[in-house]
């Protein structure tokens, strides 16, 4: 008889998909130190120093906890975005578009309007958030109408929405409000929209605790809810889903919906909690990270929500790195890259590769025998 | 005004501008046809282009040879391709995933490559890195508008357009093409027709990699001189575009090809009318969205209807 009394997470230990998932982050761990460690010598620097000011930069004091989380906030959120999108088999690479039309929108709204404080970040945010959703639905209109494939349109969208923010801002806003600057940006927004700060004299803001929010909705939503199997279901087979009763149009909307509203949920948070203003350019690549994320993190929110904040720390750490060596913070950048690769690779596939050619191989040796005369269980 | 912005719009210099900036796009997405007809999935062109455009800046910096320099960049695109397919084709990485990679990596790869050679961030202008020569064609003097239209380009420019007919000659008129497009439309089918569905992908692949280092390497020989960060500015997704509204046809690429570049000279030509730069810069763009519409419209059958068929 079974041991009842044992807790599920201890079984689950002993899982081989588990198992599995853990040879991965730990090969992948330690290529990515190998190979670290190449590129850092190559650049004449020591990869043992390196990597203690990493660690130095994200945990080494108050100030430097605070910098992780500011910079894990964004990942989780955008992650979030690529997971639901990937769950159900939409490819949304315009999260980095939808996210710069979101913070444009709320530092519009954080300057130009005036609302009672927690109403203004409140507005602010959710203002944001819609703007992600209009965004993603010209290529979902697209998608449902035209049958086109929404990961060109999805790209191409990014490219438009960063142009034409940075045309609003400087053609619009910055001589409307006499905004003087070299940067595109527009004015700081008022006191009233700023999410307060979690860790004082840091940008670590409660944006950390929506995006923590986000995550565990994203996760109960897929595991215990009937919308969460519907959405699933979509992705695997649509044909099946239609079938069983599911209004895959409707679904289908929504899908792109909660992707592009999330989105535009961390361009908002990324000005209310970081920059308080929206500055061209200010994502670099953050997009599509999360989309790179949500795959790495094997599309499940909790594990999401860790691989985030290595992250985050990454990103910290390099900075403080790039300041107190002559290596470049891109290094640690390309790091995360090759590590990325490290993780996609099929181990399970190569182990039962392997497993069957000595099965093979095992199988020949008993043929031998037997045609020798052995005996053969 | 508005009579004056039309004028531009067909007048020949801008038709010339289109042929020049057409040559990278051409290469690259011609070459990548191949690739796209025996697997899908390759999302990579910008990262292979990027590399490309290094490695062509810094052969013809060390060498003094332009062509030299291409040959670095193909040798570039080689190396990455091979990554790219020993992950894909033999460890079964998810495609995207690893083309992401590759997109997000080229950025941060070339930039340190920039820091660690030359010392500078940003961009790097040098007459050490030697650009291609203009060929100068006598017999085309007498005719103005086939003179601004076609003399006084490098030779790549003409070399992209022989190229062109030369992919959809091979994919077309040959046996080995006759192969490939099996292996993309039925692998199945085609392994037990006695094709190896590997070996096709392996040579796609090569191909792929080989002309969008050529096509990256277009642009810092083409007379700037000089290489600066994320250089192709997206370039490589105009290509994968074309591929994908050419549906892997040379010609058709080609054609989509030319008019994204079309749409890129307008770029340059309309900056004297002191428009704003942010909305001209879009214009490739929006062309790539208006296209796959138009493409889209055939589909369109007046109800909601979602099928993994798509464009």
């Amino acid at each position: 008889m079974q041991n009842n009394k044992t807790p599920k997470i201890f079984v689950n230990l002993f899982n081989p998909e588990v198992k599995i998932g853990i040879l991965r982050y730990v090969i992948s761990f330690f290529g990515v130190i190998i190979l670290g460690s190449a590129l850092i010598i190559f650049q004449n620097e020591d990869p043992v120093n390196a990597a203690k000011l990493i660690l130095e930069g994200s945990f080494g004091s108050m100030t430097a906890i605070g910098n992780t989380l500011r910079w894990t906030t964004p990942c989780m959120l955008t992650g979030a975005a690529g997971i639901i999108a990937f769950k159900s088999g939409i490819n949304n690479l315009g999260i980095e578009g939808q996210m710069y039309v979101g913070a444009l929108t709320a530092a519009i709204v954080g300057f130009a309007v005036e609302l009672p404080p927690v109403l203004h970040v409140a507005a602010c945010i959710v203002m944001a958030g819609i703007a992600g959703v209009l965004w993603v639905l010209v290529p979902a209109l697209m998608r449902l109408f035209f049958n086109i494939n929404e990961y060109v349109t999805t790209m191409m969208m990014n490219f438009v929405a960063m142009l034409l923010t940075d045309y609003i801002t400087l053609w619009i806003i910055m001589p409307g409000f006499k905004e003087t600057s070299t940067t595109i940006r527009t004015p700081s927004i008022l006191s009233s929209a700023k999410l307060p700060t979690i860790i004082r004299g840091t940008s670590a803001s409660y944006g950390f605790y929506i995006a923590l929010f986000i995550c565990l909705f994203v996760y109960v939503l897929y595991k215990y809810t009937i919308k969460g199997y519907e959405l699933k279901q979509v992705g695997d087979n649509i044909k099946f889903a239609k079938a069983g009763g599911v209004n895959t149009t409707r679904t289908f909307i929504s899908i792109f919906v909660l992707s592009g509203f999330i989105a535009g949920v961390c361009g908002g948070i990324e000005v209310t909690g970081g920059y308080y203003r929206y500055i061209s350019n200010f994502s670099s690549t953050m997009g599509w990270d999360g989309i790179m994320i949500a795959n790495i993190s094997g599309r499940n929110p909790i594990a999401l929500i860790f691989v985030s904040f290595v992250w985050g720390m990454l990103k910290t750490g390099a900075m403080h790195m790039e300041r107190a060596t002559t290596l470049n913070r891109l290094t640690v950048n390309l790091l995360q890259m090759i590590f990325v690769l490290l993780v996609s690779i099929n181990y399970e596939g190569i182990i039962n590769h392997i497993k069957d050619k000595w099965n093979k191989r095992k199988m020949k040796n008993q043929m031998a025998k037997a045609k020798e005369g052995h005996y053969v269980q | 005004m508005f009579n004056e912005i039309l004028a531009t719009c067909f007048s020949s210099v801008t038709f010339a501008a289109a042929i020049r900036l057409s040559c990278p796009l051409i290469i690259g997405s011609v070459g990548g046809c191949f690739n796209e007809k025996t697997s899908t999935g390759n999302l990579s062109y910008e990262c292979f282009m990027l590399v490309g455009a290094f490695f062509g800046a810094y052969g013809s910096f060390i060498s003094g040879n332009p062509l030299i320099g291409s040959m670095v960049a193909m040798l570039s695109g080689v190396v990455l391709a091979v990554i790219y397919g020993v992950l894909v084709y033999h460890l079964s990485c998810n495609p995207m995933i690893v083309s992401l990679a590759y997109n997000t990596g080229a950025w941060a790869m070339t930039t340190l490559l920039l820091v660690n050679i030359w010392g500078v961030r940003g961009f790097y202008t040098d007459p050490a890195i030697v650009s291609y020569k203009v060929m100068d064609w006598a017999f085309l003097k007498n005719y103005p508008v086939l003179n601004t239209l076609f003399n006084n380009n490098i030779g790549l420019v003409y070399f992209a357009y022989i190229f062109a007919v030369a992919g959809y000659m091979v994919m077309y008129k040959t046996p080995f093409g006759l192969r490939l497009r099996g292996v993309g439309i039925n692998p199945k089918a085609s392994e037990s027709a006695g094709i190896s569905v590997l070996k096709y992908r392996w040579i796609c692949l090569l191909i792929m990699g080989i002309s969008m280092g050529l096509a990256g390497s277009y642009m810092p020989l083409s007379g700037l001189s000089m290489f600066s960060e994320n250089m192709t500015r997206g370039r490589g997704f105009l290509c994968l575009t074309s591929i994908l509204v050419g549906k892997g046809n040379p010609f058709r690429t080609t054609l989509v090809a030319i008019l994204f570049a079309y749409a890129s000279s307008l770029t340059l030509v309309f900056s004297t009318y002191n428009l704003p730069t942010q909305i001209l810069n879009m214009l490739p763009y929006i062309m790539v969205l208006v296209v796959l519409f138009i493409s889209g419209l055939r589909s369109y059958k007046g109800t909601v209807d979602i099928s993994n068929d798509t464009i």
